[in-house]
């Protein structure tokens, strides 16, 4: 009995000793002090990189001040009150998305990827389906129109949305067309310009 | 009959703040991630939702999209256009691109003024 007894104590004793035989590991700075919180950030920071790719109206603003002048002088006209809440014609999802599946697919019919290529195909296909969207007749209706083509390499991708508009009048379109090579995926968002 | 005069569109779409909010939305989610296929929906959905609430709270009368691709960095191709049809004294875009070690990750804003 003693002898367990003695056994059971020694390791009791043992144990706050290691502690601080172990070298003690260095704390990461608090996010409450000033200059550690800039290192933190700089740290999380250090792999990456930003920058802006396109902006519109421009920054130097030379362009967008022409369009403004026509418009302060197009405010002085005064227009009749339509009292019109609503547009005449609502925009048709499912007819919009036929139309636009249709122009992918006779577009991109036999098209392998290629980087120069693609670059330019895209802005075309862009401008060719905004203007058969406009050829629907939707009256103060603003569109934007997305198109993104992905080289099929193995790697993921995720695209993500979100809006604030109003829900009654405004709605969006998708389309997609899959090759061996590449994905094409179309967005397109209506808007009621009120 | 008085003139009605619209301050805040005159100026038209403020691209720097909108470019600052988006830029420290993606710090703030991706910043020192990695790419990681559990999460990558949630990063996603987070940034949109992060933006989209700070540009509304800038409480100037536009509708905002908000657009968010996140790919995984390696060899590859992409591509993308966008073509609009709006009013282009008070509408603007911003798009802004941000990459890491293992992942780019592509926003555009879009704003279109309510003309009230």
């Amino acid at each position: 009995m003693e002898k367990r007894g003695r056994g059971a104590k020694a390791p009791a004793v043992q144990a706050p000793q290691q502690p601080s035989v172990m070298p003690r590991k260095e704390r990461r700075p608090s996010m409450f002090e000033k200059e550690a919180y800039a290192q933190i950030l700089r740290d999380r920071l250090r792999e990456s990189i930003h920058d802006v790719q396109y902006v519109e109206p421009p920054f130097d603003d030379s362009i967008a001040d022409l369009g403004k002048e026509w418009k302060s002088a197009l405010a002085k006209l005064k227009f009749a009150n339509s009292y019109r809440m609503e547009p005449l014609k609502k925009f048709q999802a499912h007819s919009v998305e036929t139309k636009v599946q249709q122009i992918l697919t006779e577009t991109l019919q036999d098209f392998k990827y290629d980087d120069k290529v693609f670059s330019h195909l895209s802005l075309e296909l862009a401008d060719r389906i905004l203007s058969s969207v406009k050829e629907f007749g939707y009256h103060r209706y603003k569109f934007i129109i997305k198109v993104l083509f992905i080289q099929k390499t193995g790697q993921a991708i995720n695209i993500a949305s979100r809006w604030i508009w109003d829900v009654a009048w405004d709605s969006w379109v998708s389309a997609k067309h899959e090759a061996e090579t590449y994905v094409a995926l179309v967005l397109v968002f209506a808007l009621y310009c009120e | 009959m008085e003139e009605y005069h619209l301050p805040c569109d005159e100026v038209g779409f403020n691209a720097d703040e909108a470019h600052n909010i988006v830029k420290e939305c993606i710090d703030g989610v991706l910043g020192g991630e990695d790419y990681n296929q559990n999460n990558i929906n949630q990063w996603t959905a987070s940034i949109v939702e992060q933006s989209l609430a700070h540009l509304v709270k800038l409480g100037k009368a536009y509708k905002y999209i908000v657009t968010c691709a996140v790919v995984q960095r390696s060899p590859y191709g992409f591509h993308t256009a966008s073509s609009c049809f709006w009013d282009t004294t008070s509408d603007g875009t911003c798009t802004v691109r941000w990459e890491n070690r293992t992942m780019n990750c592509i926003v555009n804003v879009f704003a279109i003024a309510i003309v009230l």
